[in-house]
Formats: structure tokens, sequence, C-alpha cells
């Protein structure tokens, strides 16, 4: 054991309870001062909460907290802070119409009236040594989210900081901001500043933390684990507990696609949009798929591959170019006829465009069948209820009544609801828009698996991921997306050079 | 041209008052439909207490302690029993315009007007007339201006206000500093209950010395307008307030043009109908409301 005064976090039997909900048991584990600890476990596990108890945000209904060899009250974010500990947000606590200098100073600084100019030129400064891009006159919402993640930390930073706790900040990052902000965790730790990584990808772990600890459903799995002499295998399985190996396993079988191949699900024949404010404008896309093939889509984001599923969905403008499905034109055809002809969509935002989080489960579920039919048919809760029941347990999906609102689930709970609903025998191409950004290896896993099964069912597949390995270890075939336009086609074996050479447009 | 001015500057007055009292509210996250109840009871505790005590300065404070009384059980029951603001807020007017009707019946022995020997001291009365015409204003017109360039800077430059718009906007992000929103309401909601207390005193006390059941007529739902069609900025509010005070003067200024010409009902309802378009503007100006994304589970907390 290290001795206690290396330790700049302690805590014992930490128990923290939701009503009958234990989110934390028994929770005791020491952090060494200096290091880049990571803290991993499946949605659900206790990270999260984890992160907030010690950042004062919730009160433990058990249990201490040291910090420095002090100790600490529960629930007084105040005193977290006086103490030196800060936590950036999973998704961002920063008001999206403040200013940067703004909610900077909102929660430091001192009570005086200031100048709007006094209070940029301040904040900037600060910016600056952070060397973090960005106008401190800028406003929080216009910010990408990798500047606000900066924002935040640099916000986090501002009180000298000694304890940093990142929540899961790369579930909001593209891989290569995601590489930006190791450099910057390192600097960090260079300066002496100890930091807290709650994260869900092993690759990430392995790549960056001197320790890792491992959470299962609210459990302490593994206390700070020296990362050298891990590896994924090892991880995975502290993680999900027993029959990892099998799970992860099959994350490389079947991607031979079937032999016999069918015609084209889809056929885009050079497809131009009128550009709008929600992405780029797409320039002369002509892409097929056939069916029983997985197409993945790379791409930074932001590069047209939103406008292609909205073209796909009849959700922008087009300029010109056709689409169609099963060898019939669907350019004219309205998203409802679009659907009744087997086109079903995994969507980017689960929780706002996938699901309506304030109706039910059966509700969320039924809604398939009924936008096919007349708008005045009527609806038979009972039956859709049944139905709604035996649809998701047969996908697995952990609720316990169809009449629960649909915001209540989980990210990956929430996730297979839409599979469930989306991935009917009817389906003939399915768009399948980032579906396992931010789930854990568990779901992640399940997402795949259905979807190999939905292609070997017949479906055509359009895989968007900005999650490159994920997109290799899936796609049939790759296609990559630059300011609106298809640069490259990319068939196995991949080669990462030449994709990521692609998808900045660098000639090799 | 003066007179229209003094006019405008009587009703914009208590609007404006009784409108940073709902910007503060509004930024601090509470949809302040409470406003017309405590303006009354500004207005009623203002001549309530003039009449009993025979002194101003207690006849304000008296308007003022009921308005924060008003305004704690307003915070109570939205943020303890954790009731809906919309709800809560029409109790609450439901209960001023209830109440003040009780409490002149209960005092005086019959719900007729009250009135009072004299109002707020004028401005004349205190600077002399070095304001000409316009001494005949009471002292709260004369201080409007400061009092909004005031709530400006608490709102707009200070930490103060930064926290307050932080516990409205993002409460778990004030939470996540060791902000805490709800006592960052209650601060918002008595500064408001003061403000509607001093617009109750200027629309009973400042040019009438009366106080009528129903007096603020609406007024306080007004003011309300008035701080969505401004943005929630003390400012841009002011600005709406004034400019729903204009419609109205015009309105009057109509009635004296056209006597029997146009119907008398309208043009007192013009400063109503403004408002209606006012909102649809504004809704209009900032293309509707737009769905906040992404905060969905962090917003309650």
């Amino acid at each position: 054991m290290i001795k206690s005064d290396e330790n700049i976090f302690e805590c014992k039997n930490i128990t923290v309870s939701f009503g009958a909900v234990h989110a934390l048991q028994d929770v005791s584990v020491a952090f060494e001062r200096g290091k880049i600890h990571a803290v991993v476990g499946q949605n659900g596990a206790g990270k999260t909460t984890f992160a907030r108890v010690v950042a004062g945000l919730i009160r433990p209904s058990a249990g201490e907290m040291t910090v420095n060899n002090k100790t600490m009250p529960g629930g007084d974010v105040k005193q977290a802070r006086k103490a030196g500990v800060e936590l950036v947000h999973q998704s961002f606590a920063l008001p999206p119409s403040f200013t940067v200098a703004e909610a900077m100073q909102f929660g430091a600084g001192s009570g005086k009236i200031y100048s709007r100019k006094s209070l940029k030129r301040f904040w900037q400064k600060h910016l600056d040594k952070l060397e973090v891009k960005v106008k401190s006159s800028e406003r929080i919402k216009n910010l990408p989210v990798e500047t606000q993640q900066a924002v935040e930390i640099a916000r986090a930073l501002i009180s000298d900081a000694k304890f940093l706790i990142l929540d899961e900040p790369t579930a909001v990052l593209s891989p290569e901001t995601t590489q930006k902000l190791f450099v910057r965790v390192r600097q960090l730790k260079q300066s002496g500043v100890t930091v807290i990584l709650v994260l869900h990808k092993l690759k990430e772990v392995l790549d960056i933390a001197d320790t890792v600890t491992v959470l299962r459903g609210g459990k302490l799995v593994q206390s700070p684990l020296n990362c050298e002499g891990i590896d994924r295998e090892k991880l995975s399985a502290m993680i999900i507990g027993e029959n990892a190996n099998q799970n992860l396993a099959s994350s490389n079988k079947g991607s031979l696609r079937p032999e016999t191949q069918q015609d084209a699900v889809l056929d885009v024949q050079s497809l131009s949009t009128i550009k709008d404010v929600e992405g780029a404008a797409l320039d002369d896309v002509s892409l097929t798929i056939a069916a029983g093939e997985i197409v993945g889509v790379a791409g930074i984001e932001g590069n047209g591959q939103r406008t292609l599923v909205r073209a796909i969905a009849d959700m922008v403008n087009l300029k010109s170019g056709e689409i169609h499905l099963n060898g019939q034109n669907m350019t004219q055809m309205s998203h409802l006829e679009r659907r009744s002809k087997g086109l079903r969509i995994i969507p980017f935002e689960r929780n706002v465009e996938g699901l309506s989080s304030s109706s039910s489960l059966w509700e969320n579920w039924s809604i398939r069948k009924y936008l096919q039919k007349p708008t005045f048919s009527f609806i038979k809760p009972k039956q859709d209820r049944a139905a709604c029941d035996s649809g998701l347990k047969k996908w697995d999906v952990r609720y316990t009544n169809v009449d629960q609102l649909a915001g209540s689930l989980s990210g990956g709970n929430a996730q297979k609801v839409i599979l469930s609903r989306e991935m009917d025998a009817d389906a003939k191409l399915i768009i399948a828009a980032q579906p396992t950004r931010g789930l854990d290896i568990g779901a992640t896993d399940f997402v795949w698996h259905s979807l190999r099964q939905a292609r070997d069912n017949g479906s055509g597949i359009l895989f968007i991921s900005s999650d490159l390995d994920e997109i290799f270890d899936i796609s049939d075939r790759i296609i990559v997306f630059l300011s609106g336009q298809l640069v490259g086609e990319f068939t196995p074996p991949f080669d990462i050079k030449e994709i990521g050479a692609a998808m900045i447009g660098a000639d090799l | 041209m003066e007179e229209m001015i003094i006019a405008i500057l009587r009703s914009a007055t208590p609007l404006i008052y009784v409108t940073l009292a709902g910007v503060i509210a509004q930024r601090a996250g509470i949809w302040h439909l409470g406003l017309e109840g405590l303006m009354i009871v500004g207005a009623c505790g203002t001549i309530l207490g003039i009449v009993l005590t025979g002194s101003v300065l207690y006849a304000l404070l008296l308007a003022c302690l009921f308005c924060i009384l008003g305004s704690i059980i307003f915070w109570f029951v939205v943020e303890k029993l954790k009731a809906n603001q919309i709800i809560a807020g029409l109790g609450l007017t439901g209960l001023g315009l209830g109440g003040t009707t009780l409490a002149v019946e209960a005092i005086f022995g019959t719900p007729a007007a009250v009135n009072a020997k004299f109002g707020l001291p004028k401005i004349g009365e205190v600077f002399g007339n070095i304001f000409g015409a316009f001494s005949g204003l009471s002292i709260l017109v004369l201080l409007m201006p400061f009092v909004v360039f005031g709530m400006w800077v608490l709102i707009c430059r200070t930490r103060l206000g930064l926290q307050i718009t932080a516990s409205g906007e993002h409460p778990f992000a004030a939470r996540s500093v060791g902000v805490n929103p709800s006592r960052m309401r209650f601060i918002a909601l008595m500064i408001g209950g003061v403000l509607c207390a001093l617009g109750g005193a200027e629309l009973a006390a400042g040019s009438l010395q009366i106080f009528a059941q129903n007096m603020t007529a609406g007024r306080g739902f007004m003011s309300f307008a008035a701080v969505v069609f401004g943005a929630s900025h003390p400012i841009g509010a002011m600005l709406a307030a004034s400019f729903f005070a204009i419609v109205g003067a015009l309105g009057i200024r109509a009635q004296l043009l056209f006597g029997e010409d146009v119907p008398h009902d309208l043009l007192l309802g013009l400063p109503y109908i403004a408002t209606i378009f006012g909102i649809w503007f504004s809704a209009k100006m900032r293309g509707g409301a737009k769905a906040v994304t992404g905060f969905g589970e962090l917003r309650d907390q």
C-alpha cells in the first residue's frame, strides 16, 4: 500500500442511495498524487455518481472523504472547490447564453462590479495562459463542443485546482480532438495536477492513464491498478464481469458479407442539397448500398454526414439529383412514404430525435406502425402495450413497465428501444447514425451485433460514426466525406493512413 | 407635447418598476405571473399606510413588507413545495386581488375606493421648481431611471447577477460551482417584491391618492409581457414597458381627437393589443422558442 501522504484523495465506505437503489455501495479508494487515474465501468456502474460525490454535488448517505489528508464534508461544492477539487461535466455545465468571460466570472472572481471590457481582458489572459484558443467575448452556445470543454477545463483551473475530475470527457469528442484533450491532460499532470478521467473506451484508458479503477454495479471491483501490464481483454473482463471475452470475440466475426449480392437498396445519383443552417450542403454525391451490405461513413464531423441522412430522410431541400430506394424513385416522396417503403433511421441524437423522452415506452415503440398508417387511424393502446412488451423483451431492454417514460431509460437501453423499433422485418435500408455514441462496451457490442444481423437478413445499412476503429470493424465498404463531397471509397483491407488522409483532404 | 410626455411618464413608471421585478425573476428562472397580485398589494399597502399612519415613509415600508411577504409565499410554494410556477403565480395574483379587497372591507367596512389625504411627495416639493412642468410628478418617477440603471448593473455587471442568471438558465451549472439556485431565486423574488411595492405605490399614490378594487387592471400582466418582449434584459424590458405606456397615452389622445367616431373601448384596449403584438413580434425576432438540447438530464437537478 502507498503511504497516505502521497494520496491526494481518499474515501472510505462511500454509499449513495436514491430511494431503494444503491448508486454506489461501500466504495473505498485512494488516488495517488500527480498521476492520471482512469475510472471505468459500464453505464450505470456509478462512475458519474462517484465523480459528483467527490466534487460535492451529491451528499453520500454514508462514508467519509479526505482531500490532502483533511476531512471533507460530503455534498458541499464550495468546500470541495476550496480544497482544490474541480469537476468537468459530461454535458458541460456552462450557461449557453453567457460569454466565455461571464461563464468564468460567475463561478469565481470577485463580487465587484465590472465593465465588459475589463472582464474580457481579465479572462482572456487566463485563457491564453492555458493555451485555450477562444475569444472570451464569444457566447458559449456558439462554441463547438471541444472548445466548450476546454473552456470548462479552464474554468476548473481558475482556482488553482489540485485535483481535477473529467466526467467522460471523450464522449462528445471526435478522435482528433480527443488526442488534443489528452495532450492537455498530460500537460496538467506535468504541472502537478492530479487528474481523474471517467472513461468509456478501453483504448483511451490504456493510452493515457497511469492507473485504472473499475466500478461495476455501484461497487468497487478494482482499486487503482497500475496500467502497465494490463491489456484490453483483462480490463474488459473486469468491467463486464464474467463472459466478457465471449462478447468481445464476436466483434470481428462474420464481417464477410453474404455471397449472394442483390440489387442496390439505396441508389443516390449526383445529389446536391441547398445549404441551410444545420450543416454542410451535399455536393454531387453518388452512392449505392446493396442489400446485405454495411457501408461505413467516415469523415470529420460536420462534413455533410448529417446532411446525407437528412437528404435520405426528406428533411432538407434538394438542389438536384435523385434518390432511389429498392429501384423506386423516391426523390419526391415524403418522409412517411419513404418509411413505408422500408427506410429506417437510428438518428444522431437518440434522446431528441429518436425518442420522445416525455412519452411512454409503448407510445415511442408503436409510433413506427402509426407513421405508416393514415392520419386518422385509431390507436389501440392495449394491443400496442402487449406488442411493445414482447418486442422490447426480445431486444433485452431493461425496463419496469411499458408505461414508463422513455426519458427514464439509460443511454444503452434507450438505444435498444430505438433499435427494436427501427430494425423490424420490413426494414430495407437502415441508417445508423452514431448508434454507439456514449454507450458502454456491453451495449456497443449489442448494437454491432444487431446491425450485423440486420445485414445478414438482407437490409442495406448506412453506418455513420466518428470512431474509426468501429467503422473498420463493422463496414463492408467505407466512404469518406469532406466538405459535403464524397472524396473516397475504400474496400477491405482498410488502410487507416489512406482513409485518414482522405478525411482531411491530404494527398498521399 | 410636454403634457404628453408627462402622461407617458405617469403611466410608464409603475409598469417599469413591476417589469424590473419580472426581469429579475425571469433571470432566476421564474415565470412571475404573480406580478399583478404583488402590484395591487403594493398599491393597497401604500394607501392604507398613508391613511392609517399618516406617513409616506411608513406607508412605503408597509407596502414593501406586504409584497415581500407575498414573494416569500410564492418562493416557498414554487421552490419548496415544487408547485407549477404558472399556477402558483396566478394564485398569487388571485390572492393579491382578493386579499386587498378583503383588507379594505375589513378595515373600512365597505369595499368602496379608499381616498388618502395626500400621495407620494412631488418632485416640485422636494427639489423646488427646477424641473418645470415635470414638478408635478412623484419622486418615484425621478427615481425610476436610477433604479433601471441600478438593476442593469446588478444583473449585467456583477457576479450576483451572473449567478442569478445561471440559476435560471442552467441550474446545474450554478450548482456545480457551489451556487444554490434556490437561494438565488429567493434573492431575486425579494428584490422583485420591493420593486412591485414601488410600482404599486406609484400607481396608487403617484398622481392619484386613491386605492380602488382591481385598480391595476392587468398592468401586472402587461409588465410580464414587457419582460418577454424585452428579452428579460433590464433596458430592453424598460423600453418595452415604455412602448406599452406610449401606446396607452396615444389611445387617450386619440379619444380626445376622434371623440365619438372611434369606439372608446377600442382605444382603451390599445395597450393590451400592443402587448399581444409585442409578444408575437419578439417571438418572430428570436425565431420562436428553440428546444434546448443536450442538457435534458441536468436541467431539473
